[in-house]
């Protein structure tokens, strides 16, 4: 009995490893992941674009996140870059901008095709947390799933002051795109 | 029994492995040697200049402005605390070859006897502090030549009796050394060499001196600033000059505020220097602060770009 009951302890840790492995590769790391935002202004358009971002999704479960560093968003003009990381994210004091959400209706993404998903979650930015829903539209072919999303994000929401001098030149509402492309 | 048990168990801890957070599945890699930015927020604190440089292509129009004295026998209500009076004015152009060499382009008033300055500068920041500490501070070199265009004084002990044009130039090196501590202080330590090619009688041509500086933010947009210079001058040239021109040396102190109103800096100071230029405030600031001969000053700084988009 004694016997049989390592050889089972041993043989069910093997097979539960097995499981986690297997199960593991529901999980996806994206290899290219890019965040951009726009502002359109009376006074000035202002794009800047991260593409040092990181993402993972889970098609079981249907987790998501994405993370990016602020510093990382690239400024046509570097004064504005300094600008954004100074005196609008604080950078220093949040050096991180993050969403963590559930995408609704993974078990769709298993087929090739083009899908539209609900994702539901929660954006930090600015050391604020707030709820968000988009909709994002994921491309799968052969196992490699692209994903592009794109919503708006009320500053003041995330409360990043605007000093009424530079109100024209900063929207109150910036769109957010982001794209990441799962391979397992 | 036990069997199922460890089956469960099994199954369990496999099942837990497997929602372990996407958390651990994605790491953000640091961008290698990230260098420290907005160490200070524009090129100059009061008196002295920072590391900061002006990028490719951007142009940076400076206006400085000194007052006369606030207080003490020259200022006081009769000059409306010094406003009536301007002891030097300096306009100047900087504009960005690289993101870290300027050159520019200015001209002062001039605040001793040596007036119609003429300047051209170059400052080229050659170590960048990085987040990692992996470099510590800034660094940053200045260099100007300063050119006199006034008529030649007549009296031959003065500053300004020129004979040959070399004579109108001065020289001034600079290794401006600064390190952010936090995001909300930097400090600079600024050891200095001033050359005159013709100066008052027995005075010295070459000094040596030393500035130190600081930046503490108060708010986002708001900063203090202040800045300190000690000139290294013989005693013996201090003692004689003193007692010639009857005025006295002192060491340049400013403090200041700046703010930040994005494009603009604007500063708001009071120093006891009457001169902008480091040619001259280095060498021969004859106002104290205890005799209430500081002033006023303000500089207005405003960046252009010139790159696409």
């Amino acid at each position: 009995m004694n016997k049989i009951s390592i050889f089972s302890i041993f043989f069910l840790m093997v097979l539960g490893g097995i499981a986690a492995f297997a199960q593991e590769t529901s999980s996806l790391v994206s290899k290219e992941t890019s965040i951009t935002f726009f502002s359109s202004a009376p006074l000035e358009d202002i794009e800047a674009k991260s593409t040092l971002a990181a993402s993972a999704m889970n098609i079981k479960t249907g987790d998501i996140i994405f993370r990016v560093k602020n510093t990382s968003f690239q400024f046509d003009k570097k004064l504005m870059q300094e600008h954004f990381n100074e005196n609008y994210m604080e950078s220093d004091k949040y050096p991180l901008s993050e969403f963590k959400g559930k995408i609704e209706g993974t078990e769709k993404l298993i087929k090739d095709g083009n899908y539209t998903l609900n994702v539901k979650g929660t954006l930090q930015i600015h050391g604020v947390t707030k709820p968000y829903t988009a909709a994002a539209v994921f491309n799968v072919r052969a196992g490699i799933i692209k994903a592009t999303a794109s919503f708006p994000v009320r500053l003041a929401d995330h409360k990043i002051a605007i000093p009424s001098i530079v109100g024209k030149k900063i929207a109150e509402v910036v769109k957010i795109k982001v794209e990441a492309l799962y391979k397992q | 029994m036990r069997n199922i048990l460890f089956i469960i168990l099994c199954f369990a801890s496999a099942t837990a492995f497997a929602q372990e957070d996407l958390d651990k599945l994605i790491h953000i890699e640091d961008p290698k040697n990230e260098k420290v930015t907005a160490t200070f927020k524009s090129g100059n604190l009061i008196n002295l200049k920072t590391t900061e440089t002006i990028h490719r292509n951007e142009m940076d129009f400076r206006v400085d402005h000194r007052f006369g004295d606030i207080a003490g026998s020259a200022g006081g209500a009769k000059n409306f605390f010094g406003l009536d009076n301007s002891t030097d004015i300096r306009i100047g152009f900087d504009y960005g070859l690289l993101d870290n060499l300027n050159i520019g382009i200015a001209r002062a008033k001039g605040a001793t006897e040596v007036r119609q300055l003429y300047e051209g500068n170059l400052k080229y920041r050659f170590l960048e502090q990085t987040v990692d500490n992996g470099v510590p501070v800034s660094v940053a070199f200045f260099g100007s030549t300063t050119v006199s265009g006034m008529e030649a004084a007549e009296d031959k002990q003065s500053a300004a009796s020129f004979t040959r044009f070399s004579d109108r130039l001065s020289y001034v090196t600079q290794l401006i050394i600064a390190r952010k501590f936090s995001s909300n202080l930097s400090l600079t330590v600024v050891p200095s060499y001033l050359h005159r090619n013709y100066t008052a009688y027995n005075d010295q041509n070459d000094l040596f001196a030393l500035g130190i500086g600081g930046r503490a933010k108060v708010s986002n947009r708001i900063a203090l600033v202040a800045d300190y210079i000690f000139p290294f001058r013989k005693s013996s040239n201090k003692k004689y000059r003193e007692e010639v021109s009857g005025q006295r040396y002192y060491n340049a102190l400013g403090v200041g505020l700046e703010m930040d109103t994005g494009g603009h800096i604007f500063h708001l100071n009071f120093t006891n220097a009457t001169a902008i230029q480091e040619s001259q405030f280095i060498s021969e600031t004859n106002s104290s602060w205890g005799k209430g001969q500081f002033r006023w000053g303000f500089s207005i700084a405003r960046r252009f770009n010139f790159n696409k988009k």
